[in-house]
């Protein structure tokens, strides 16, 4: 039996991969809400979870933030170990003020790269009089903000990118299929510079290309959604996509370093 | 790419019209083919799902012609759709024609239904393969119901000579075990990977729990790339071989390939 194609194929993905240099937006701790298959990863995988899938880095995340309460979530994390680890924090309107270790301008540990809101599952809207105060100091501070699509109003976020233009915000492809919103999405990429799409589940047929010459390769964040899903299903949309080689290198990590750069600047 | 040699076992033609997607005809699909060493993709549609058989399959058919090996299709049988039967009575034995597809989701009709079974005997006349889509039960999408892999018991006992394909593998939920027990218990029984199953270790997993000679790659394009699976099967930690069974090997014996 002749495996040499295949072997060929092995060998070049894994090159490919190692000359990315990826750097994941979507690492989850805690236990899986909806994922009945999953399983739960804990502080001390993330290092072999890392090396596996030849990351330079990561955003860590905690499903306490949506499923206990952000201040939960965001106690969970804890301090990440490691270099170029860095977490997503939930966080509420500021008004009415809560408890907890919540995400604002009074606190802000340096290893706190973005912010993530749940408008549907903590009950509040994407409007400028409920989160305006929030997404100032966001805009201030060159935190990007995460939300998945099912928990936002497309309607909402556009008037919201809008009031607030150097607010960037990264609309991510979970825990649902991106797939039956990309009418809305595209036309919202079109229209508002400042929104970019994470790539867990951005794997309609040719949607990398379509959406690279269409918006630009700066508004492509990869993101794994792991344990979740399979690292390698965004990786290997970047890695055959018919696009330059620099182009891949922002997808897979240089967007990212990018924004972790700015952050606080 | 030279050196093709996967069959992609679970695509699609035509816009679903229900989302946007950039690239979904026959000429799209070709180009993917192309760039990924892709040989033959095993194609149904999406005319003949959501309208009925018979100006689609034709279509489909001329489509496979054309292409010169590289596109076979599925006969896709509504069993709401009185003019499905005959339509793909009428063209058993085109070039091209490799098999019959069923979707009770889609059709909003039980699996186990009389309705069902006249292209299951047709199917035993002929030696077609029958893919079905397979899920698990879904609070997002309760037409998932009509489709669990455990429902296919009824026709897979009464017509055991046929081969079924459960397409998705049984989904992300409870389905997922009850296609890895049907695969277990009826030899004619196959899985293919296509769709978003995304689980971390799929192909792992599901190496560990049946036979490798029972999994069949497939994309779902155009609701995705064939990229999105591909590498996740190249960098799997299963054996050479069984990426060879999965890439070509397995679709190969199930739809007659040469």
């Amino acid at each position: 039996m002749d495996y040499s194609e295949i072997e060929k194929q092995i060998a070049r993905r894994r090159q490919v991969l190692n000359e990315l240099a990826p750097i994941d937006a979507g690492v989850w701790l805690g236990e899986p809400e909806g994922f009945p298959l999953a399983c739960e990863m804990k502080p001390e995988d993330l290092d072999a979870f890392g090396g596996r899938y030849s990351l330079h880095g990561c955003l860590v995340s905690h499903w306490w933030g949506k499923t206990a309460g952000a201040a939960q979530g965001n106690a969970a994390l804890g301090r990440p170990m490691g270099d170029d680890r860095y977490v997503v924090w939930t966080a509420l309107p500021r008004y009415p003020s809560e408890p907890g270790l919540l995400p604002g301008p009074d606190l802000r540990p340096d290893y706190v790269k973005g912010v993530r809101i749940f408008p549907r599952a903590h009950n509040f809207l994407m409007s400028r009089w409920q989160i305006g105060g929030l997404c100032e100091w966001l805009e201030r501070s060159r935190v990007p903000l995460f939300v998945w699509h099912t928990e936002l109003e497309w309607d909402a976020l556009y008037t919201l990118v809008g009031e607030f233009p150097r607010l960037r915000v990264i609309v991510e492809t979970q825990p649902l299929k991106i797939l039956y919103a990309t009418r809305k999405l595209f036309a919202l990429m079109k229209e508002r510079s400042n929104v970019l799409v994470e790539l867990s589940n951005f794997a309609g047929a040719g949607f990398i290309e379509y959406a690279v010459r269409e918006f630009g390769a700066q508004r492509l964040i990869y993101g794994s959604f792991a344990p979740m899903n399979d690292p390698l299903v965004p990786l290997g949309m970047i890695i055959d996509a018919s696009i330059t080689v620099e182009e891949k290198r922002l997808l897979a990590g240089d967007n990212l370093r990018q924004l972790l750069r700015e952050v606080g600047s | 790419m030279n050196n093709s040699f996967i069959i992609d076992a679970h695509t699609h033609i035509d816009s679903p019209g229900i989302y946007f997607t950039p690239r979904f005809d026959c000429r799209d699909l070709i180009d993917l083919m192309d760039l990924l060493g892709i040989r033959v993709s095993i194609c149904s549609d999406h005319f003949s799902i959501f309208r009925g058989s018979g100006e689609g399959l034709e279509r489909l058919l001329k489509i496979c012609e054309e292409s010169a090996g590289r596109i076979y299709g599925l006969a896709v049988f509504d069993p709401r759709k009185e003019g499905d039967l005959p339509a793909i009575r009428q063209r058993i034995g085109r070039p091209g024609l490799v098999g019959i597809k069923i979707h009770p989701s889609f059709h909003r009709t039980e699996p186990e239904s009389p309705a069902y079974e006249p292209i299951w005997r047709l199917a035993a006349e002929n030696d077609l393969p029958i893919l079905t889509h397979s899920w698990s039960v879904s609070e997002h999408n309760p037409s998932q119901r009509y489709s669990t892999p455990e429902r296919f018991e009824h026709y897979i006992k009464r017509y055991p000579s046929v081969r079924l394909v459960l397409g998705h593998a049984g989904g992300r939920g409870t389905g997922r075990g009850e296609m890895v027990r049907m695969v277990n218990t009826y030899p004619n029984v196959y899985t293919d990977i296509a769709g978003d199953i995304f689980c971390l270790d799929l192909i792992e997993s599901l190496v560990r729990q049946i036979p490798a000679e029972r999994i069949l790659f497939g994309s779902d394009f155009p609701w995705l790339d064939p990229r999105a699976n591909l590498t996740r099967i190249y960098l799997s930690e299963i054996s050479v071989h069984g990426k060879q069974l999965i890439l070509q090997e397995n679709a190969q014996k199930v739809y007659r390939i040469p």
